[in-house]
């Protein structure tokens, strides 16, 4: 393999403790995701979607085994160098958006670069230029409960990548959509991975999703069972 | 009617039985309540404990007599020849033939308080065994009376009480001489239990005041007789004197040397009832906020606008009678007989004890209620006014 | 945008929790400021300056009367600078119940003695010269709205006058003020030799004697000096410092400082409870937002800090208020009160004490949620819905 590795992950296992139960979610597993890839993750409710997604953005933490990112283990950071991995390096999407309703759409995308040393001017432009991508320059002033559930999840994804990192983990965002809003999402995603070579994983219900992306894993009692695009 | 009054207890007896979700909330709200009421009934009980201490030691049937003008004691002045002029006024009562008459001496002394240690003033009264005998109500507790022409004093329970080196059988330095405390006397805690007392002729000649009285008592033949004293008083040129029945006496002193603190109760009382209201506000609101949904779905099965309001509102008055019991329960066992001092109109130590009465528990309440009526009226309107659409379910 | 403006935003989300909020706190510092305020000047007369005055009163107790040739007798003992006296007026203006704070003096060692009372040389000199006139505090003149140059009845409920007529009539010659004392700014002087000339009774005798010694390390043995030189006189005397003699006489009135700090404590109880339970209750609500900054990167201090200057900011912002009330209000009611506290101004250690109170306050407040909001677990905070 000649491509870098986004994400690598060696015999990872995951359990939940609750009282005197004890829920095994993964036993073992193993994933690689390219730099660069474009993949949809499916499978029943209650098969470890989210929690997959949460261990590979760093919010929680796995039982045993390990995760590597771009060659370095993250599992044994601590929180503050998490968040300063995430900061850096990773944008999340959610079903609900998760926007701040405090906030402005420009002030939610700008959020983020809080975290970075970048100036107020350099901070306006990367909005500007984020928010331009996702097609809603004209509604930088906006508060979230003013925009339709497309347009919060369009800013909530400016929002994820005004930073510029490098992979994007998006659980179910088209799952509270119609089917062209979510359409237009996910021509976002795909032009996120293509023209600005991000590596996206989706986490989805939705199969019209698969239709977008490069591969599609099926995730099932915990295993996956690989199968890939059909175009 | 009926039909809302069922409506209204069920809503209601629901609202209570929800307080312990937002327990602390809720507590936080019946612990603001509590302390106003508490610092309410404290400044009250105080207030009140002062005021009997100094209105429940006059008698209806004692005149005293002051100089014109002089309004206490301490700034008073009687001659002999004035005492002398007394004893044949009409109206005084007579008891083998000899008029009920008290003419009395009354300095000022140093004692030392048991609660900081500093010095403070004492009243010592001079006067006779007939003087003593005025007082219907005096008795002594400890020891005996002092004897005519000796330095012995008796001190009133208050004095033992707040005052070191009273103790009976003590011997103090008072003037120029020694003084022996022979006995103890109780009074019911009135003004007059703050007092020394020794016999007036030593009492004259220790402190250099031959032939000089500051005050005259008489025992009246009934309280009917005052105006004929007084017509008798206005009547002679050589009697300047300011004539009141006791009760009068005391209860003017009463009201001028009530000071700036015990006025302080209502109008600190209430600023702080301000600031429990808004907590009570919040509190009110943020569960109107929380039952969103339990109101909208109660509306959408039938229930009216009325009882939704009466149900928040009877949560709020809740809070605020738990509050207000905390709150007098709380002042009653910290401050009920709890005894204080301090100056009176006459210069000298008031010892007084902290009353706290169902009135004045009352009124503390009736301060709780308001406090829970304003802090659930309008949360309640928002509960009654808000739609049903939205608030189903969705969230 | 930045930090600031998130904690502002977060503040203002619920525009009536946060009013309500900062009403309970302004009511907590208004009384603060006000209550401590009228503490400060009701025990003022402790500090400034008479810790090195001493004061001489009869030993029987300070009502009691000394001859008023004592202050001759103490001025010849060595140490002792000078020597001035005074005796209470039991004066009034109108209302018989509303005593003026009034004494007879000797003016000119009056001012020797008080050497921080403050007035105009013409004044000063109008005052000396005319024995009929009367020095008035500058907060007294205030009240009654008197003048240089008015005349004013008063009368005394303890002298009475030789010509039998019910008042005196005194000329104003001087408004003063004492800035290191501000309680002296109530009293009225009048002259002891017109005291003295016009009295059925009372006549050369005085109420106590005040003076200054070379240095106040000499206070103690000159002090005893004095009372043995009158041990075993006809009046025997008590010495000490003007200090100490005021504190004995504040504490006569009862316990002030008790009282308020029991009434402040309270107030501030009531809102740590309200405040404290309304913050863990506000951020409970964010917890889902807490979990989104926290994915986007915000570590668990900078969530702590947010948390700590939003509890910090609401109550500053209650305590300024408050204490702002309170000045104005003390400033308002020093007029209308009679006697000890009449002095009372906002000064900057009970401002500054306040705003300390407040930072506590704010801490105190935010630390549950704040603690909570750090700890918080961005798995748990997103499930939950
Ligand atoms: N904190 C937790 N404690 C205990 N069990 C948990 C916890 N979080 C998740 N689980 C369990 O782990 C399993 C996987 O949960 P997860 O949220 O990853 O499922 P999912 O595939 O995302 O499902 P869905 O499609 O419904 O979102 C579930 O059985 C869930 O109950
Ligand atoms: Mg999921």
């Amino acid at each position: 393999m000649s491509d870098p590795f986004s994400f690598q992950l060696r015999q990872v296992s995951k359990r939940f403790v609750k009282g005197k139960e004890t829920i095994t979610i993964f036993d073992g597993l193993d994933l690689d995701i390219p730099a660069g890839d474009f993949v949809a993750i499916m499978g029943p409710s209650g098969s470890g979607k989210t929690t997959l997604l949460n261990l590979l953005g760093g919010i929680d933490h796995v039982t045993s085994g390990e995760i590597l990112f771009d060659d370095r283990r993250v599992d044994t950071l601590t929180e503050n160098q998490l968040s300063a991995w995430r900061a850096a390096n990773v944008g999340f999407i959610f079903q609900f958006y998760n926007l701040m309703p405090v906030l402005t759409a420009a002030q939610n995308v700008e959020l983020p670069l809080l975290l970075t040393n970048l100036g107020r001017k350099e901070r306006r432009t990367n909005v500007a230029t984020a928010l331009e991508l996702v097609g809603l320059s004209d509604r930088a002033a906006h508060y979230p409960r003013e925009m339709s559930g497309g347009q919060q999840q369009r800013v909530a994804i400016a929002r994820a990548i005004v930073s510029d990192p490098q992979v994007l983990l998006c659980d179910e965002p088209t799952g509270d959509l119609d089917r062209s809003t979510a359409d237009e999402v996910l021509g976002i995603l795909k032009l996120l991975n293509q023209e600005h070579g991000k590596t996206v994983v989706v986490v989805t219900h939705d199969p019209e999703v698969t239709r977008h992306t490069r591969r599609t894993l099926h995730l099932n009692k915990g295993v996956f069972e690989e199968k890939t695009a059909l175009a | 009617m009926g039909r809302v009054i069922s409506q209204v207890t069920a809503i209601a007896s629901m609202n209570i039985r929800s307080i312990p979700q937002r327990l602390w909330m809720s507590l936080s709200t019946v612990v603001a309540i509590a302390l106003v009421v508490a610092v309410l009934l404290a400044f009250l009980a105080m207030g009140n404990g002062f005021r009997q201490a100094q209105s429940s030691a006059g008698a209806e049937d004692i005149a005293i007599m002051l100089r014109d003008g002089a309004q206490t004691e301490i700034n008073s002045a009687v001659t002999r020849e004035q005492a002398d002029l007394i004893e044949e006024a009409p109206g005084i009562a007579r008891e083998n033939g000899r008029p009920l008459v008290s003419a009395e001496l009354y300095v000022i002394v140093d004692g030392t308080s048991r609660a900081n240690g500093l010095r403070a003033n004492l009243p010592l009264r001079g006067l006779a065994l007939g003087g003593v005998a005025l007082r219907h109500d005096v008795r002594i507790a400890e020891g005996r009376l002092f004897q005519t022409g000796t330095n012995e004093i008796v001190v009133g329970r208050s004095v033992t009480r707040e005052f070191a080196g009273f103790d009976l059988g003590k011997t103090m330095r008072l003037g120029q001489s020694v003084w022996t405390v022979v006995g103890v006397f109780e009074d019911g805690g009135t003004v007059r239990e703050s007092e020394l007392w020794g016999d007036v002729g030593v009492v004259q000649s220790v402190f250099k005041r031959a032939n000089f009285f500051q005050t005259i008592r008489a025992r009246l033949q009934s309280p009917r007789s005052l105006p004929a004293l007084k017509a008798y008083v206005d009547a002679d040129p050589r009697l300047k004197f300011a004539v009141q029945s006791e009760t009068e006496y005391f209860s003017e002193q009463a009201k001028q040397s009530s000071n700036l603190i015990q006025k302080l109760g209502w109008p600190l009382a209430i600023i702080m009832a301000i600031g429990a209201l808004a907590g009570a506000l919040n509190t009110m609101y943020s569960s109107v906020a929380s039952r969103g949904t339990e109101i909208a779905t109660l509306r959408a099965i039938g229930f009216g606008r009325i009882p939704t309001f009466a149900g928040t509102l009877a949560e709020a008055l809740t809070l605020a009678v738990i509050g207000g019991g905390v709150g007098i329960i709380a002042a009653t066992l910290l401050f009920q007989g709890y005894s204080a001092s301090t100056l009176s109109a006459n210069f000298t130590q008031v010892v007084f004890t902290f009353k706290v009465t169902p009135a004045l528990c009352v009124s503390a309440l009736v301060l709780a209620l308001i406090v829970g009526l304003i802090g659930g009226i309008f949360p309640a309107f928002r509960a009654a006014r808000q739609p049903i659409v939205g608030m189903l379910g969705d969230q | 945008m930045n930090q600031a403006l998130l904690v502002a935003k977060n503040l203002s989300r619920r525009k009536l929790r946060t009013s309500l909020m900062l009403v309970a706190i302004f009511i907590a510092f208004f009384l603060y400021g006000a209550l401590e305020c009228f503490n400060r000047a009701f025990h003022s007369s402790e500090n400034s300056g008479a810790a090195e005055r001493l004061v001489t009163v009869n030993r029987i107790n300070f009502t009691m009367p000394l001859p008023v040739n004592y202050a001759g007798r103490v001025r010849q003992v060595e140490g002792v600078t000078s020597v001035s006296y005074q005796s209470w007026f039991g004066g009034y203006y109108q209302d018989q119940r509303q005593p003026l704070f009034m004494f007879a003096v000797d003016p000119v060692s009056y001012l020797e003695v008080y050497s921080g009372i403050q007035l105009p040389a013409e004044q000063r000199r109008a005052w000396l010269t005319n024995r009929s006139a009367v020095a008035v505090g500058k907060t007294t003149a205030a009240k009654y709205g008197w003048k240089v140059g008015d005349r004013v009845p008063i009368a005394s409920n303890i002298y009475l006058r030789k010509d039998g007529a019910k008042a005196w009539e005194f000329d104003i010659a001087a408004i003063f003020s004492d800035p290191d004392d501000t309680a002296r700014e109530g009293l009225i002087m009048m002259s002891h030799d017109y005291f003295d000339e016009t009295v059925t009774f009372g006549r050369d005798q005085v109420n106590m004697l005040v003076f200054s010694t070379v240095s106040p390390k000499r206070n103690d043995e000159i002090a005893k000096a004095v009372d043995a030189l009158f041990a075993n006189s006809e009046a025997e005397t008590s010495t000490d410092t003007a200090a100490a003699f005021n504190r004995a006489f504040v504490a006569q009135l009862g316990n002030i400082a008790l009282i308020i700090t029991l009434v402040v404590a309270t107030a501030f109880a009531a809102i740590l409870m309200i405040v404290g339970n309304t913050m863990v209750m506000a951020v409970r609500e964010r917890t889902r937002e807490i979990g989104v900054l926290k994915t986007l990167g915000f570590r668990g201090s900078t969530i702590l800090s947010q948390i700590l200057a939003e509890s910090l900011l609401l109550a500053l912002l209650g305590a300024v208020l408050g204490l702002g009330a309170a000045t104005l209000a003390v400033a308002a009611a020093g007029k209308f009160i009679q006697g000890f506290g009449s002095n009372m101004n906002m000064t900057a250690g009970v401002f500054l004490g306040g705003v300390g109170w407040a930072l506590l306050l704010g801490l105190v407040t935010g630390a549950v949620p704040a603690w909570s909001g750090m700890r918080l677990q961005i798995a748990t905070a997103l499930g939950r819905r």
